[in-house]
């Protein structure tokens, strides 16, 4: 075999390698998020649930349970971006950290049988998020490496790949983190 | 549960007539062990200077050290078998009792095969032994342990067996508190100490017998271990930011090896360690501090594990 069809095979092959890896890493991102939109939908169920077990004792907090409201049904409106949806799982889990907070100054209700059960399906559901989260995080990262840095970068450019966003941690989440690390 | 101090406490307080006697045996035991192995050691160096005398062959003297370590050995453990087993009667059992009222210790026994093999830490072995098993529950959480040793039969061309150690060590299962479907394994990271980030790195990913390679966001955690799931997301869910710290701060105490593996809504976990733990001292006293507190640490760092990752605290679903 002559070197110019040698050296034309083995740039071919490290073509495709890259070609395949980068669709690899997009579809990591894809397959990821499609699984943070399912543990969304689980979440976005509880609302209702959850509403209507505080509400008849929350007073006070009546424009907080709006918000939470009126969030959730933002994010059940059809054909959202990945990016809306990322701000709106922010504010959600800032608006139900709030909330959990507000049902610790009732007593009646954090022994209600009902709300703690809601509360510990909720948990569970946020521990699944988080989860997601991250692991969508480490895909958006490797994804956004593969785009930046050369040799696949030209590649990319040439496949129209763009940077994507990651998500960001909620400001009380790391405050959350912080507290369990002092009691540890 | 009992702390540390209160167990070292109860060593000292409650088994304190016990130790005197045990202490009156082993004395006695010392001293014969060693009049034995002199007289035996004096019997095999003449036994083998005689034959190699008349026989003149480097081999003789390589078999000599085989066979002498060997019936050596053979002989010691004989002679120290009864005082074993009345010291694990009479100390470890009580021990244990007292720290967790619903464990039960049996010294003959071992964890079986098939949780070691479930665990998919090691590869399967051929022949398995162990002894000191504890089992039973520990605030409401099941746990196992035990001794475990794990080999694996080599066969050579003329058809002779050798045996090579797998895992040698303590071997924990404990119930785990989130329920989960796939499995995850966390294996100590020698691929990425040796080789730098980037190429040990992709040698993990390129492991063909394990799952996925997992990146973990705890930097410290990444550092220490190397994650394989057939799950990304599930295995953060249960390596949460928390328990990659407290897992972590275990393998930092243990100072030996840690391999850990999350299977069946069960964490197995393995302490690479070529020592028995509930073995008696014979060559050092047993009123000794540094000799109780060695029991009494290995004690609680088994059942520990309860306590360090929250396994009995059930604040998800499940009950």
């Amino acid at each position: 075999m002559s070197t110019p069809l040698i050296v034309l095979i083995v740039v071919a092959l490290i073509l495709v390698l890259m070609y395949n890896s980068l669709v690899n890493k997009k579809n990591q991102v894809e397959n990821i998020f499609a699984t943070i939109d399912t543990q969304l939908k689980k979440r976005y169920d509880l609302i209702p649930n959850l509403v209507a077990s505080v509400s008849k004792y929350m007073e006070h907090e009546k424009s907080l349970l709006e918000e939470v409201t009126k969030l959730r049904a933002d994010a059940n409106k059809p054909n959202l971006s990945d990016e809306k949806k990322i701000k709106l799982d922010a504010q959600i889990s800032s608006a139900l950290g709030s909330l959990m907070i507000a049902v610790e100054n009732y007593p009646d209700l954090k022994a209600n049988e009902n709300v703690m059960h809601l509360q510990r399906t909720l948990n569970e559901v946020e521990e699944q998020i988080s989860a997601a989260r991250r692991a969508y995080n480490q895909a958006v990262t490797d994804y956004n490496n593969a785009i930046e840095m050369i040799p696949t970068n030209f590649m990319a450019s040439a496949m129209n790949y763009t940077r994507k966003q990651v998500f960001e941690i909620v400001e009380a989440e790391r405050k959350n983190v912080n507290v369990k690390e002092l009691f540890n | 549960m009992k702390s540390k101090s209160e167990l070292t406490d109860f060593y000292y307080k409650a088994l304190y007539p016990i130790l005197q006697d045990l202490e009156k045996d082993r004395k006695i035991l010392r001293s014969r062990i060693i009049s034995v192995g002199t007289i035996y050691t004096i019997v095999f160096a003449l036994l083998i200077y005689t034959v190699y005398g008349s026989i003149k062959d480097e081999d003789v003297l390589t078999w000599g050290i085989f066979l002498y370590v060997a019936i050596g050995g053979f002989i010691y453990k004989f002679m120290i078998k009864d005082y074993t087993s009345e010291f694990k009667e009479k100390i470890i059992s009580p021990l244990i009792d007292s720290l967790e009222e619903k464990l039960t210790y049996h010294k003959d026994l071992h964890i079986s095969e098939h949780l070691f093999v479930r665990s998919k830490l090691f590869s399967s072995p051929d022949r398995t032994s162990g002894n000191d098993l504890v089992k039973g529950e520990i605030k409401n959480t099941k746990i196992r342990f035990s001794d475990f040793h794990a080999e694996k039969r080599h066969r050579n061309s003329k058809g002779r067996d050798s045996w090579s150690t797998i895992f040698r060590g303590l071997f924990v299962v404990a119930e785990f508190n989130k329920n989960f479907i796939g499995e995850t394994v966390v294996l100590p990271d020698t691929a990425q100490k040796t080789f730098g980030d980037l190429i040990g790195n992709w040698l993990q990913s390129k492991n063909l017998g394990r799952d996925e390679l997992v990146k973990m966001d705890d930097p410290e955690f990444e550092k220490r271990f190397v994650v394989y799931s057939d799950d990304q997301i599930e295995a953060r869910y249960i390596l949460s930011n928390s328990i990659m710290k407290k897992l972590t701060t275990f393998e930092k105490r243990f100072g030996h090896p840690l391999y850990i593996s999350f299977v069946r809504n069960h964490i197995h976990l393995a302490v690479y360690y070529n020592k028995d733990m509930f073995e008696p001292s014979i060559f050092s006293s047993l009123l000794e501090y540094k000799t109780a507190m060695e029991y009494v640490d290995t004690l609680h760092l088994a059942t520990g594990i309860i306590e360090e990752l929250k396994l009995n605290e059930r604040i998800w679903s499940k009950v």
